[in-house]
């Protein structure tokens, strides 16, 4: 009978070193110097413990934190970089110099898309900064935005030898875009519900990733997307896609916060003017001239 | 962008995957257990509460299940939740929904028991904790191994399903390399990690069966 308790309790103490091994791994790699979102998470509780342990002024230490909504998946805008496993993009770029100069601590939390209203509600995130396409009159009465500050277009892209040359030709062809995307609301949208009407289907998917790798196998035939993504594409896969001249939307890019939270829309909007005054946001715009943004941004 | 950088990335993200797993297992199993007693237990209410309970989290989405305990207390109670609470509702979700199922295949284990050892055990002065904890117990854990085996290697892969709540386990990390490399390679990268660690996990669960088997 001992001898199955001594068996038992180690399987138990095993089990136990063996989670305490798990949470030392999931430690090491938060402080890893790359930090990627275990980062954040860590970087989330730590500077508000270690506020509260050194300044009486708990409150400010929270205020400080200014934590960006992304989707992961949607280059160039917010990405993993794979080459120092942080996250990137040129929204996240912005984000960052922001949160610099307003001496902030820029929090980069990845989310679900299809999750974005629920995450900003309940306060998971303080905004969406992602190349949230300001349009469709849900949309804009869903949040509180910032001014727009890109230009975008939903572009439809095909493979480099499709014969779809114009949205004309799409009739009865499969369509794909992301769900819950711009370019889907721009697909139900009244302008365009003639066109949309057309197509054989419109498919949806979580990731304009997944939506591309669809397109190259050629489950479907083409893929409505905002133009930056498609370039973004490109660029990876050179001599695969093609866009088509006639983009089927044009629409604007703005920072949407939670509905009412104008008091933290104005302090965004104050720097980020200032940002777009001194040149900065051109210059972080720039890094990403392969994927056109210096001539998308809006500048006035 | 090498296979190396691939890998790397991938095995950042598997540190989340492992908190995942341990502290599942760590707080379903006791909670299965304790179902399991509830659930035989001779107070009928109890007993169909319990039985209701497990029918709920074995019969709906584990998916859905995450995102009820995550936005559940914001949008039942209006509570404004943290940043911290995205690893702590993953944990609540997967411990419940596993120890509904871990419950089930304990209360196999303890029934398997034939009721003459209670029986011998009343007779020889056992009190009711005492023949649980000396008698059924040891020989539950024995007979259930198999069947947690499965589980455990259930939960491995399903580890991938804390996605829903953008918790930054591996396979969310592999499909955003994947996105930023436009490249379906890293998701088979973590196909592989997958099938080490579940590898890892049953030779280990069988060398306790084996340690487990002193009978034979």
């Amino acid at each position: 009978m001992m001898k199955k308790f001594a068996a038992m309790l180690l399987t138990g103490v095993m089990a136990i070193s063996l989670a305490a091994c798990g949470g030392s791994t999931g430690a090491s790699s938060d402080s890893a110097p790359a930090a990627e979102e275990p980062a954040a998470d860590a970087a989330a509780e730590a500077p508000a413990a270690d506020a509260a342990a050194e300044a009486p002024a708990a409150e400010g230490a929270e205020d400080t934190e200014f934590i960006v909504g992304f989707d992961a998946e949607y280059p160039p805008y917010g990405y993993l970089d794979e080459a120092t496993g942080d996250y990137t993009g040129f929204d996240l770029q912005l984000a960052e110099e922001l949160c610099k100069r307003r001496g902030w601590t820029l929090v980069k939390q990845p989310i679900n898309w299809d999750n974005k209203d629920a995450e900003l509600d309940s306060g998971t995130i303080d905004c969406i900064w992602n190349g949230m396409t300001y349009s469709t009159p849900e949309r804009i009465n869903a949040y509180t935005w910032s001014k727009p500050y890109v230009n975008n277009s939903i572009v439809i892209a095909v493979v480099a030898d499709s014969d779809i040359q114009t949205p004309a030709d799409l009739a009865g062809k499969v369509v794909i875009a992301q769900s819950n995307s711009s370019a889907e609301d721009a697909l139900k949208s009244d302008e365009l519900a003639e066109l949309a009407g057309t197509f054989a289907e419109l498919q949806r998917n979580p990731s304009y990733d997944t939506c591309f790798m669809d397109l190259k196998a050629g489950v479907v035939d083409a893929v409505a997307v905002d133009i930056g993504v498609a370039r973004y594409q490109m660029r990876n896969n050179p001599d695969t896609f093609r866009i088509l001249d006639e983009p089927i939307s044009t629409e604007q890019y703005a920072i949407a916060f939670k509905l009412g939270n104008e008091a933290l829309r104005d302090q965004v909007q104050e720097t980020y003017d200032e940002m777009l005054a001194d040149g900065t946001v051109m210059k972080i715009a720039q890094n990403y001239a392969d994927d056109n943004l210096p001539d998308m941004l809006i500048t006035e | 962008m090498g296979l190396l950088t691939v890998i790397k990335q991938i095995a950042s993200g598997f540190g989340a995957t492992l908190i995942i797993f341990f502290f599942t297992l760590l707080f379903s199993m006791p909670l299965g257990i304790l179902v399991a007693l509830g659930r035989m237990s001779k107070l009928k209410p109890l007993s169909i509460l319990i039985q209701g309970i497990i029918s709920v989290l074995r019969g709906t989405p584990l998916m859905l299940q995450l995102i009820v305990v995550f936005y559940g207390p914001y949008y039942l109670f209006g509570l404004k939740l943290s940043t911290s609470w995205r690893l702590y509702a993953t944990l609540i979700g997967f411990s419940i929904n596993y120890a509904a199922y871990f419950a089930e295949i304990f209360r196999a284990g303890i029934q398997s028991i034939p009721v003459g050892q209670t029986e011998a055990a009343t007779v020889l002065g056992y009190t009711k904790v005492q023949t649980f904890l000396k008698i059924i117990f040891p020989q539950m854990i024995k007979r259930t191994i198999p069947p947690v085996t499965n589980e455990v290697i259930t939960l491995v892969k399903d580890t991938s399903l804390a996605f829903v709540l953008a918790y930054q386990e591996m396979f969310t990390y592999a499909k955003q390399v994947s996105a930023a490399m436009s490249s379906l390679m890293p998701l088979f990268v973590a196909g592989v990690f997958y099938y080490i660690f579940n590898l890892v996990v049953t030779l280990f669960m069988n060398y306790i069966e084996k340690r487990l088997s002193y009978y034979n």
